[in-house]
């Protein structure tokens, strides 16, 4: 899908903001033309690691390297990347048109019209012209260039600033939360543009977000991050199957975290109940994580269950109904598109490979 | 009843007006008359107009200082007003409040200390280095008291800009100057327009501060100074025209914070 190379580089980076250390010790590489996603909480130092790659903030420690050369030398008008910022930092004086043309407008004329042998102004305006036109009609924005950038929504004002960051035809765009302040089915909506454009332009997207399902439903790679450390890197579907700690486990969607041994290989004991697994290589009698999916836990009938338990709470959902079932040791998070009410006994069964070990999380620090 | 309330408002409202206005009108109206006496009118054009434009060097060499020193004080004051904003904004917290505070000691402080003040200050450096009150002394004087009105003019505009526009400019390849004048400077402008308005209405009316600060007339030492030797009528016909010409800019600073406030 992409091409194998190694775009960015971060080396062992740390920064600290005062007493307070936002990335301890990162190391991590982005492709080509990929999609890449950091994910975590808020002050997790997501966005501190795309400022570094921008060039607003330096590392107190490590090397940024861009196409193989270090460049953290380098300030923000002179790397080949470009920001949408969180607020969409538009500036209010200058209309949709012009916003658009300002990077434009900065570019020395022979780097704006490479093969042209005798640069007039006119033709400058003409080339200026024509890419911020081929911008507005990627963004669907056609009929505003004229407008105030004051005169706009959210979406809009969050279009246009795309438009303005892409114009300068970036090798990799860097995205801070950009759909933070929308409602949620614009939100949706431009999720999907935004995947269409970066296939479309075969440019690298590093964003960054908090929201889990905009991780999952965009991305290419996601890193997820806490406490300034990368917990995990990997497509969506393998972080989503098999997180590698609690955390990860816990923020990137519901699950049932338990607190196990793992009593031999393909063989694991949590919740009071010796579950077949398809995990091995842990130490014999070794303290674990055990992770279960609410939807992979299967109600069936209190008989035939390898657990019983009494249903606590049914809520509807839309799709599913999540149910608190108490089992005695645990009480599971249960999805289940079938209602059992509050109250009733009902068994609960999980089959091997949804059982998900993890080793026991360090202690944070 | 309800009637009779609100006449009694209009009433108060007029009578209030009155009290504040009726001096200047008749300063207005005796600046058209055609005796000195301030006892009975007659029409007489603009005679003392024509007078003080034409036959009264003094005070046309006072108007002379007078907007000189404001436009120059007006430039400066802009210029050191924005720097200074733009600086203090970029401060941390506790430290740009202390920088605000100290700003801000100039506006509040009486006309009378600063004035004092800044003549001692001249007094001194002239016992060490040639240094005589007179224009040089009033500009810096002027600026003194200027810059604080255009620093929180600016202020205001740069808290409201968005935060990431500098590096958002730098981001789009501006150099770290060119991202101030094309982008920051922009954004600010009507700030620094109103600041500009009103360091330049209050250098027009000073009396106070340049009175000490300075030995040359401006336009209100020379009122002061004829006021005792008996006024004459040109020196109404002259106040009519800064009463105008400051009514004028006050007009224009309130429709520029009103056209703000729209926005």
């Amino acid at each position: 899908m992409y091409e194998n190379t190694k775009l960015i580089e971060l080396k062992n980076i740390s920064k600290s903001f005062g007493d307070t250390q936002v990335l301890k010790n990162v190391d991590i590489y982005i492709r080509r033309k990929e999609f890449v996603t950091l994910l975590g909480p808020s002050g997790c130092g997501k966005t501190t690691m795309l400022r570094i790659i921008g060039g607003f903030e330096f590392p107190d420690e490590g090397e940024v390297l861009f196409d193989g050369k270090d460049i953290q030398s380098l300030p923000p008008y002179r790397r080949r990347v470009n920001t949408v910022f969180q607020k969409y930092a538009l500036f209010t004086h200058l209309n949709v048109y012009d916003n658009i043309a300002f990077g434009l407008k900065l570019k020395k004329p022979e780097e704006l019209l490479p093969n042209e042998k005798k640069i007039t102004r006119r033709k400058i305006k003409a080339e200026i012209d024509r890419r911020v036109k081929r911008m507005l009609k990627l963004v669907k924005m056609e009929a505003y260039e004229k407008r105030s950038v004051d005169a706009l929504s959210g979406g809009q004002q969050q279009r246009i600033a795309i438009a303005r960051a892409l114009v300068n035809e970036p090798e990799v765009l860097l995205l801070d939360e950009p759909l933070g302040a929308l409602d949620l089915k614009l939100r949706k909506e431009m999720q999907v543009e935004l995947k269409s454009m970066q296939q479309q332009l075969g440019i690298t997207f590093i964003y960054v977000t908090h929201d889990q399902e905009e991780a999952l439903t965009m991305s290419d790679t996601i890193v997820v991050m806490n406490g300034g450390k990368i917990q995990q890197i990997g497509d969506g579907k393998s972080i989503y199957d098999e997180p590698k700690n609690a955390f990860v486990a816990n923020f990137i969607g519901d699950s049932n975290i338990l607190s196990g041994v793992m009593l031999k290989d393909f063989e694991v004991e949590c919740a009071g109940h010796r579950f077949e697994c398809v995990d091995e290589g842990f130490a014999e009698n070794e303290s674990v994580d055990v992770v279960v999916r609410p939807e992979d836990v299967m109600v069936v009938g209190s008989d035939v269950g390898m657990l019983v338990g009494e249903v606590e709470s049914v809520f509807f959902k839309g799709v599913h109904y999540e149910m608190k079932v108490n089992t005695g040791d645990f009480t599971w998070k249960v999805h289940s598109t079938t209602m059992h009410p509050a109250g009733s006994r009902v068994g609960l069964s999980i089959v091997p490979s949804n059982i998900h070990i993890m080793r026991r999380m360090e202690a944070e620090g | 009843m309800k009637r009779l309330f609100k006449y009694l408002k209009g009433t108060y409202l007029g009578l209030l007006l009155l009290l504040l206005y009726s001096p200047i009108a008749v300063m207005i109206v005796l600046s058209f008359n055609q005796s000195k006496s301030r006892a009975n009118f007659s029409w007489g054009g603009l005679k003392w107009y024509y007078e003080l434009f034409y036959e009264s060097p003094e005070i046309i060499e006072a108007l002379k200082l007078t907007l000189t020193v404001a436009i120059l004080a007006t430039i400066i004051s802009i210029v050191l007003g924005t720097l200074g904003a733009i600086g203090i904004h970029a401060c941390k917290k506790g430290y740009a409040t202390m920088l605000m505070n100290l700003s801000y000691l100039p506006m509040t402080m009486p006309d009378i200390v600063t004035g004092v003040s800044l003549m001692l200050m001249f007094v001194f450096v002239n016992t060490y280095v040639y240094f005589p009150r007179g224009f040089v002394t009033m500009l810096i004087a002027h600026i003194t008291f200027d810059t604080p009105y255009v620093l929180f003019s600016v202020m205001p505009k740069l808290k409201q800009m968005n935060p990431n526009a500098y590096e958002a400019a730098l981001d789009l390849g501006c150099r770290p100057m060119k991202a101030i004048v094309k982008v920051i400077l922009p954004e600010i402008s009507p700030g620094i327009v109103t600041g500009g308005l009103l360091a330049f209405t209050m250098s027009l009316d000073d009396f106070v501060i340049s009175f000490f600060t300075s030995e040359s007339n401006n336009l209100s030492m020379l009122v002061y100074a004829a006021a005792k030797r008996g006024v004459e009528p040109t020196i109404y016909a002259l106040s009519t025209l800064i009463f105008i010409a400051i009514l004028i800019l006050l007009i224009i600073i309130n429709k520029r914070s009103d056209l703000e406030s729209i926005s």
